[in-house]
């Protein structure tokens, strides 16, 4: 009972972890995933300073260190729910039910799907899928893919596919729907792309960030965006196209795709057919929360954040007792913000088992969070802080709102 | 809006078309809780795992979001339990 229970062995997770062990107290840690790394497994790509980042390599350090320190790590099992009784945790897998007076959500994040016509087919899958079968599985998705969504995330994954020598057509929009709303808009797709130009090669960054420095100059890149696409690591991104539909007999054959206007109507008469073996589907992602859902947690639905995500303070805690959350989960970022934030919540954790002894060490902790968020290379959210900001005037109105509750 | 667009399957569990939930949506102005009702989209054996998002995008396309709770609700089990386990349980 005394052991601290961890939900998701990610880079939060492991990192939270290992903290609590090196504060001298037991760690379980619970996966519904076969291996340990959660989606820090499939990143692979070059920092700034021209060093890369692979995500199997960072995964395997900190699932050692944990092993070293004595954590249990329970793969191969998912948590289908959790409540509290009598005082702790409980915590329901298939194979057995676990208590816990300290239990931390770390379970990350999931895509979003962008539904177009076809989207059924066999060989249609999401791209964090394309990217685990490749990196992490070593198995090609395919010979021939077409991503749709233009994002970090896809850009990023498209990337590793090309390193695993798979040959990526194109990148383009999802014709827009009531779904596909903003990842179907074209100026929408520009204004998100602007804030990660760094990340591209040169040709993307001078056709981006200089030209569009205001709304109009906006406008005009998208206008006269060539239709054929900017290329990015030789695959054309375009911005002025659209999958309308994704075709074949019983599996993917390939994907129409037409011309679009300026706000994301289709053109008529501009259809085309591509062939690729494999379609990626690209929404982005949003906070994987469900367990603080049925936890009972309060929750509040913020853009910036890529979703609902539930209420915490800056120690990442819940204002239920004993529930702590880290990852993406409180928000979608990079791994290394994960990691950052599975230390604080680690430090919370030890904290309150030994009575207050981390305190210093907590808020060294929460302003390294701030420093690893400026300095991230990839921002999921160019208002990732605003988003952080809202979320702590809710914590703020919350106390407020409890406290005048206690009063009455 | 050509056919294929609203043929589109939204709920694979249920086969609800993107269609249905957009006619739905629009007809009776309604919340996203009573999309999912009124059409089952998400109330199969995966729980709405897949197009939990797709359904909350449709009704808030046609109504405001209230951004203090969540509006399709989580029940556990949140991940598919085998009978087989739930009936080996024993306390």
């Amino acid at each position: 009972m005394n052991r601290v229970i961890v939900i998701g062995a990610g880079p939060a997770g492991l990192s939270a972890a290992i903290t609590i062990a090196e504060s001298g107290y037991e760690v379980l840690i619970l996966d519904e995933y076969m291996l340990a790394g959660g989606r820090l497994l499939g990143q692979l790509y070059e920092e700034e300073n021209g060093k890369w980042w692979n995500g199997i390599k960072e995964s395997k350090n900190l699932h050692d260190k944990a092993i070293a320190l004595g954590i249990e790590i329970r793969l191969g099992t998912p948590v289908s729910n959790i409540e509290k009784t009598d005082g702790s945790w409980v915590i329901y897998t298939d194979e057995e039910t676990y208590y816990t007076h300290h239990l931390l959500l770390a379970t990350g994040a999931a895509e979003v799907p962008l539904p177009i016509p076809g989207w059924t087919l066999p060989g249609v899958m999401s791209v964090g899928a394309a990217q685990v079968m490749t990196n992490v599985h070593r198995v090609k998705p395919g010979n021939r893919g077409v991503i749709i969504g233009v994002n970090v995330l896809s850009s990023a994954i498209a990337m590793e596919l090309k390193l695993a020598d798979i040959d990526v057509a194109c990148i383009t929009l999802p014709k827009k729907n009531q779904v596909n709303k903003e990842s179907g808009n074209p100026m929408d797709v520009m204004n998100s792309l602007l804030h990660v130009s760094h990340m591209a090669p040169s040709a993307f960054v001078k056709f981006g960030s200089k030209l569009m420095k205001n709304e109009f100059m906006k406008k005009m890149g998208i206008t006269f965006f060539p239709k054929s696409g900017v290329k990015m690591w030789d695959i054309p991104i375009m911005l002025r196209k659209a999958v309308i539909n994704i075709y074949g007999e019983n599996t993917v054959e390939g994907v129409t795709i037409a011309t679009i206007n300026a706000s994301g109507e289709v053109i008529e008469g501009t259809e085309e057919n591509i062939s690729a073996d494999f379609v990626c589907i690209a929404g982005g992602l949003y906070p994987l929360a469900e367990l603080a859902a049925v936890a009972g947690c309060p929750f509040y639905y913020i853009e910036e954040l890529g979703g609902y995500v539930p209420l915490h303070n800056e120690r990442m805690e819940t204002v239920l007792d004993g529930l702590y959350v880290a990852g993406n989960i409180t928000g979608v970022e990079g791994a290394k913000v994960a990691i950052s934030q599975g230390v604080t919540a680690g430090l919370a954790i030890a904290n309150n088992l030994s009575g207050g002894k981390q305190e210093v060490e907590i808020k060294e902790a929460i302003k390294r969070i701030e420093h690893t968020r400026d300095n991230a290379f990839i921002q999921f959210h160019p208002a990732v802080k605003e988003g952080k900001q809202k979320l702590q005037q809710y914590w703020e109105e919350y106390g407020q709102q409890a406290k005048v509750e206690v009063t009455i | 809006m050509d056919l294929s667009d609203n043929e589109m399957i939204i709920c694979r569990c249920e086969e609800v078309t993107y269609g249905e939930l957009k006619n739905t949506a629009e007809t009776y102005n309604c919340s996203a809780r009573e999309l999912k009702l009124r059409t089952r989209a998400g109330m199969g054996y995966c729980g709405g795992r897949t197009c939990r998002s797709m359904v909350d995008s449709i009704a808030h396309s046609s109504t405001e979001r209230d951004v203090t709770q969540v509006t399709l609700k989580y029940q556990p089990p949140i991940r598919p339990v085998s009978f087989g386990s739930l009936g080996e349980i024993t306390k």
